[in-house]
C-alpha cells in the first residue's frame, strides 16, 4: 500500500514538474515579441506604433526622396501576420485583402506587400531588397537587419507594442 | 540587385565559415537585441530566400497588373410604364503597372450592357509620377477628386457597400462632373498627426455633353481647376474628412456662358462599426450675360454596421439622400435630362459578403422625384464581385 503510494506520489510529481516546464514554454511561444526589420540602409530606426501603421498601410511610401518603402508581409497563418494585421491593420483576413485590393484600385499604390513564407526568408530580402521593411519573430532576427525601434522600445523591453 | 545578391551571397558564406569556427558568435553592436528575446531558435529552423526567390520579390519593369470587377442585378419598381427583371451590370477591368521606379501607369475600361450593343468607356487612363510622397503628378483622365465617394469607389461596385451610388454621383449625372482629363498634383503635407493631404488639377473640365469629360479636346477653350484638402488623423485610424472646390466655365449654348464653381466637403468613418459616409455639395452657375446666379445642393448620409457573428459577413445599411434646383436653372436645362427639383430618397439593404471577392446585395429604394410627385418604390438585388 505504501509502495503504492509511493508510485502515487511520485507519479504526481513528475507530472507537476513536466506541467510546471511545459506552461511557460508554451506561453513563451505565443508571447514572443514581433521584430520590426528593415534594410539597413534606410534612414529611420525608432517610429511610433501611428507611423508604423501609416508605413504599412501604404499612406507613407517612400524613405527619402529615392528610397520607396517596400513591405514584406507573412503569409497567412503565421502568427507574425496575425500580429500584424491585429495590432497594425487592425483587420481581418477578409478585410486586409479587401484593403489592398481597393487602395490599388484607387491608385494609392501600385503594388500590394509582397508575401513572405518564411522569417528567414524575410530576414534575407530585407537585405537584399532596397527599402525592403517586415516583421519577424524576435527570437529569429538576423545579424544584418536593421532592428526598428516601436515607440522607442525594442523587442523585449517594456512598453514594446508589437506582441 | 545582382551585387546585392553577390554580397548576400559572400556574407552568408562567411558567417557559416565564422559560425563553424566559433559557434558563439557575438552579434555586432548596434544588431544587440534583448539577449533572451533575440537567441535564434534551433527548433524554427525556416528555409532563406534564394537568389531566385529574391529576384523574384523585386519588382521588374513594367509590371502590369489586371483585376476585374462585374455584377448581375435585379429590379423591380412600382414606377409606371417601367419593366423589371434582370440586367448585367459593368463589366469593369483595372490595369496597374509601374514603369519604373517612380513611374506607374493606371488605366480603367468599363463595358456596360445596352440594348442593341455594349458602350466600351475608357474610365481612366493615366500617367503618374511620383517624386516623393509630398509631390506626385499625374497627366491623363481621372476621376475628379471631388468629394469622397468619386475616388473611393470608381466603378467596381464590389468596392461600395450599397447596390447603387447616391443620386448626385451616379454615373451619367450631371450633378457631379465625375471625370476630368488634364494633370493632377497630390501628395501628402507635413502636418503632424492631423494627416493632412492635397489634390490639385487642372483640365478640359465638361465636355459638350455636361455628363462626360472633354477627352477628345476642351469644348469651350476653357480649362476646369479643383482643389481638394483633406485630413486621416493618424490617432483616429479610420477618420477622414475633407474639402474640395472646383471651378469651370460652360457653355450650354453658343454664346451663352456660365461659370461654375462646385463646394464640397466630407466625413467618413470607415472601420465597419459602424461605417459612416456624409458628403454635401453646392453647384453654383453664373450667367455671364445677365449676372444671375443659381445654386444646387446635395448631400447623403450613410451608415452601415458590420455585424459581427458569422465570419463578420454581413452589413445592413442605410442612406438619406437630397438634391434641391431651382425650377428654372438654365444650365441643367439645356442638358435635356434636367436634375429633379426636390429629390428625397431612402435606402435601406444589407450586403453579405460570401467569400474574400464576391457578394450579395439586397436593398429597398424610396425615392420622391418632387414635392408634387408620388414616391417611386424599388427592390435591387446585386451579386458584385472581384476577379
Amino acid at each position: 500500500m505504501t509502495a503504492h503510494w509511493k508510485t502515487a506520489l511520485g507519479m504526481l510529481l513528475l507530472g507537476w514538474l513536466c506541467l510546471c516546464c511545459t506552461i511557460p514554454a508554451v506561453a513563451q511561444g505565443h508571447n514572443v515579441d514581433v521584430a520590426l526589420v528593415a534594410d539597413p540602409d534606410i534612414p529611420v530606426s525608432n517610429l511610433t506604433l501611428a507611423e508604423v501603421r501609416k508605413v504599412f498601410r501604404g499612406e507613407r511610401q517612400y524613405w527619402n526622396t529615392n528610397l520607396a518603402v517596400v513591405l514584406l508581409i507573412r503569409a497567412p497563418v503565421a502568427r507574425e501576420r496575425d500580429v500584424v494585421l491585429k495590432i497594425i491593420y487592425q483587420m481581418s483576413e477578409s478585410q486586409f485583402k479587401q484593403f489592398w485590393i481597393a487602395k490599388i484600385f484607387r491608385a494609392e499604390s501600385a503594388t500590394a506587400p509582397k508575401v513572405v513564407y518564411s522569417n528567414d526568408m524575410a530576414n534575407e530580402l530585407v537585405t537584399a531588397i532596397p527599402g525592403a521593411i517586415a516583421f519577424v519573430d524576435a527570437r529569429d532576427v538576423r545579424p544584418g537587419t536593421k532592428v526598428i525601434r516601436v515607440d522607442g522600445h525594442l523587442p523585449g523591453e517594456l512598453g514594446y507594442p508589437l506582441r | 540587385m545582382e551585387k546585392r545578391i553577390s554580397e548576400l551571397e559572400a556574407r552568408q558564406g562567411r558567417e557559416t565559415a565564422a559560425q563553424t569556427s566559433n559557434p558563439v558568435l557575438p552579434a555586432p553592436a548596434e544588431h544587440q537585441m534583448v539577449p533572451a528575446a533575440a537567441a535564434p531558435s534551433p527548433a524554427l529552423h525556416e528555409h532563406g530566400a534564394t537568389p531566385t526567390e529574391i529576384r523574384e520579390a523585386e519588382i521588374h519593369y513594367p509590371s502590369l497588373q489586371i483585376r476585374g470587377f462585374g455584377d448581375v442585378d435585379f429590379h423591380a419598381t412600382d414606377q409606371k410604364d417601367s419593366t423589371s427583371g434582370f440586367s448585367l451590370g459593368q463589366l469593369d477591368l483595372h490595369f496597374a503597372s509601374p514603369l519604373s521606379r517612380k513611374v506607374t501607369y493606371f488605366g480603367e475600361v468599363t463595358f456596360t450592357a445596352q440594348p442593341t450593343t455594349y458602350d466600351l468607356n475608357v474610365e481612366r487612363s493615366f500617367v503618374r509620377f511620383d517624386y516623393n510622397d509630398y509631390f506626385k503628378i499625374s497627366f491623363g483622365k481621372f476621376h475628379t477628386p471631388i468629394g469622397y465617394w468619386n475616388t473611393a469607389f470608381h466603378h467596381g461596385a464590389w468596392l461600395q457597400t450599397t447596390i447603387i451610388r447616391p443620386d448626385m454621383i451616379k454615373f451619367g449625372g450631371t450633378f457631379t462632373p465625375v471625370h476630368i482629363v488634364g494633370a493632377q498634383a497630390e501628395g501628402s503635407i507635413p502636418s503632424g498627426g492631423l494627416g493632412l493631404s492635397y489634390s490639385v488639377a487642372l483640365g478640359n473640365g465638361r465636355g459638350a455633353n455636361f455628363s462626360k469629360a472633354g477627352d477628345s479636346g476642351d469644348f469651350n477653350n476653357n480649362r476646369a481647376w479643383l482643389a481638394k484638402l483633406s485630413s486621416q488623423p493618424f490617432h483616429l485610424s479610420g477618420l477622414e474628412f475633407g474639402g474640395s472646390y472646383y471651378r469651370d466655365e460652360l457653355t450650354p449654348q453658343p454664346g451663352v456662358n456660365f461659370r461654375e464653381w462646385i463646394a464640397g466637403g466630407y466625413v467618413t468613418w470607415t472601420r465597419g462599426r459602424p461605417e459612416l459616409l456624409a458628403e454635401y455639395e453646392n453647384v453654383h452657375h453664373a450667367s455671364l450675360q445677365t449676372s444671375q446666379t443659381f445654386n444646387t445642393t446635395g448631400y447623403y448620409a450613410q451608415v452601415a454596421y458590420r455585424l459581427p457573428w458569422q465570419e463578420n459577413k454581413w452589413k445592413p445599411y442605410y442612406r438619406f439622400e437630397y438634391i434641391h434646383r431651382p425650377p428654372q436653372e438654365p444650365v441643367w436645362d439645356s442638358t435635356g435630362t434636367p436634375l429633379v427639383e426636390d429629390l428625397v430618397g431612402s435606402t435601406v439593404g444589407v450586403r453579405w459578403d460570401i467569400t474574400n471577392f464576391a457578394c450579395f446585395k439586397g436593398e429597398y429604394r424610396k425615392v420622391r422625384q418632387d414635392a408634387g410627385l408620388p414616391s417611386v418604390n424599388g427592390t435591387f438585388f446585386q451579386s458584385a464581385f472581384t476577379f
